[in-house]
């Protein structure tokens, strides 16, 4: 379980990024902060790595405050995937991945073979192992990053926009796998990104925030889709997207869903 | 017979290459002050340029260091530290350390700032020290760029070295100083062209380094198909 009690971010230069922040994520579950650029989400997600230190307030990881132990030991038992994979360009494949267990102390060894056997959970083929980053599609090294990530079998996944810079088909089939796995594993994560579609389809709950760390409105995707809290989150979620407003027509004895345009999505299936 | 050929003869000639004064012994006094410069202008610029590199903190006083050491006059800073410290060695590879900073501090600060800065920050934020970012991220990623200014710097200071002669009876510059004085410029013309060679030796081995660095240490994967 990972609490933010109260946090706040303001830089030397006086700004401020992010503004009396409380939030709970719960074990296993996936919590995704979504906003736009300006929102803190970023900010909010590296304070729980302590790549930032917060201002005032607290982040708490399983009740203790992540600020007792040493940021490093903390880093390494927290998953992190960032954009673009962050990987390290001058390292294979299987290196990259082995990197965080190697330094735990995990001999050379054994963290290539486990290495092997997380590219495979990742939906990659053992051929990859000895290329370099810059050899693999955006697609590939995202795989790699979450690879990365769960070789050290953390409790916590951090996910910063992890899928934003691949193309909308590659970046599905990275949200099904990520959705597949989180169900094998059950992680805790939390999630990262702008995209509100996104965050519907992983969230397990969704926080949509306003600029500096505000909460616009929290909830599941359905809560949060059925009910937007104001005109803030009904025009950040697309309420009025003409996807977003189906209505149902009955064609020969079938109840057609249309959406706002009247185009047909989709036919209710019997006893729905 | 011309000047040029005559200097080839004094290189020919068996007796040049023997004893205490020799060629022999000459190059590798002329390479020993060279190396002994660069590995005392190493010590100090390289941790200096990494850090500023690695904090990105400083880069305003790298260039500053960098530009006003460069504009310095390798030859009155040797009369000024030869007046104060006296005839031997210490004069001259104080001021050839002088001149070999600028370039290795520019090398590793510039090569460390230039590495796309999310790869250190991803590798600190899986959990590697600073020390461990440092050694197995940014050093591999910017030693191309390092060994390009142990380059530049050995290209001066070899050159440069002629002026140990000045005051202290050490290297090829002898036979410049010696030549001059006595005017043997066959001499000095021989002994000019064993530095042009020796300066041109360091730079293909040095190369071949950077070459090697590339393409085995900072980008692997320009080596595979």
């Amino acid at each position: 379980m990972i609490q933010f009690e109260q946090v706040s971010k303001v830089y030397a230069r006086g700004s401020v990024a992010v503004e009396d922040f409380t939030l709970v994520v719960p074990s296993h579950r996936t919590v995704v902060l979504v906003g736009s650029s300006g929102s803190g989400k970023t900010t909010l997600m590296r304070m729980v790595n302590r790549m930032v230190d917060p201002t005032s307030g607290r982040v708490l990881i399983d009740d203790v405050d992540v600020r007792e132990g040493d940021p490093v030991k903390l880093r390494r038992r927290i998953g992190y995937v960032l954009q673009q994979g962050g990987l390290l360009p001058h390292r294979t494949v299987v290196d990259n991945i082995a990197t965080v267990p190697v330094l735990n102390g995990t001999s050379r060894r054994q963290a290539h073979h486990d290495a092997l056997g997380l590219l495979e959970r990742v939906g990659l083929s053992s051929e990859v192992a000895k290329r370099y980053p810059a050899q693999l599609s955006g697609g590939q090294q995202q795989r790699v990053g979450v690879a990365r990530a769960l070789a050290s079998d953390p409790n916590i996944l951090l996910m910063d926009e992890p899928f934003g810079a691949v193309d909308p088909i590659v970046r599905r089939d990275l949200q099904d796998e990520l959705l597949r796995l989180q169900a094998d594993l059950g992680k805790t994560i939390l999630f990262v990104t702008h995209d509100i579609d996104e965050a519907f389809r992983l969230g397990d709950e969704v926080v949509v925030l306003r600029e500096r760390g505000q909460i616009a409105q929290q909830g599941t995707p359905e809560q949060i889709l059925a009910h937007p809290a104001d005109d803030f989150v009904r025009h950040f979620i697309g309420a009025d997207r003409s996807e977003r407003s189906l209505t149902t027509t009955r064609v020969d004895g079938r109840l057609v869903v249309v959406d706002g345009q009247g185009r047909p999505v989709g036919v209710m299936r019997d006893g729905a | 017979m011309n000047l040029f050929a005559q200097a080839l003869a004094w290189l020919g000639d068996g007796t040049h290459w023997q004893g205490s004064s020799g060629i022999p012994t000459r190059v590798l006094q002329h390479l020993g002050i060279t190396l002994l410069t660069l590995v005392i202008a190493a010590a100090i610029a390289w941790p200096a340029g990494v850090l500023v590199g690695h904090t990105r903190r400083g880069s305003g006083m790298i260039g500053a260091i960098t530009g006003g050491a460069r504009a310095i006059p390798t030859l009155g800073l040797l009369t000024l530290f030869g007046l104060w410290l006296g005839i031997g060695l210490s004069a001259p590879v104080l001021a050839l350390v002088v001149l070999a900073i600028p370039s290795l501090l520019a090398g590793a600060y510039a090569g460390i700032e230039n590495i796309d800065a999310t790869i250190p920050q991803a590798a600190k934020a899986i959990g590697m020290t600073p020390a461990q970012v440092i050694r197995s991220v940014e050093l591999p990623l910017a030693l191309p760029v390092i060994i390009g200014g142990l380059r530049s710097a050995t290209l001066q200071v070899v050159a440069t070295a002629t002026l140990a002669a000045y005051t202290s009876d050490t290297g090829l510059g002898r036979y410049l100083f010696a030549g001059l004085k006595t005017r043997d410029y066959p001499q000095m013309l021989g002994g000019a062209l064993l530095v042009v060679v020796l300066t041109l030796v360091l730079e293909l081995v040095l190369a071949s380094c950077q070459r090697l660095a590339t393409n085995r240490v900072a980008h692997p994967e320009r080596n595979l198909p």
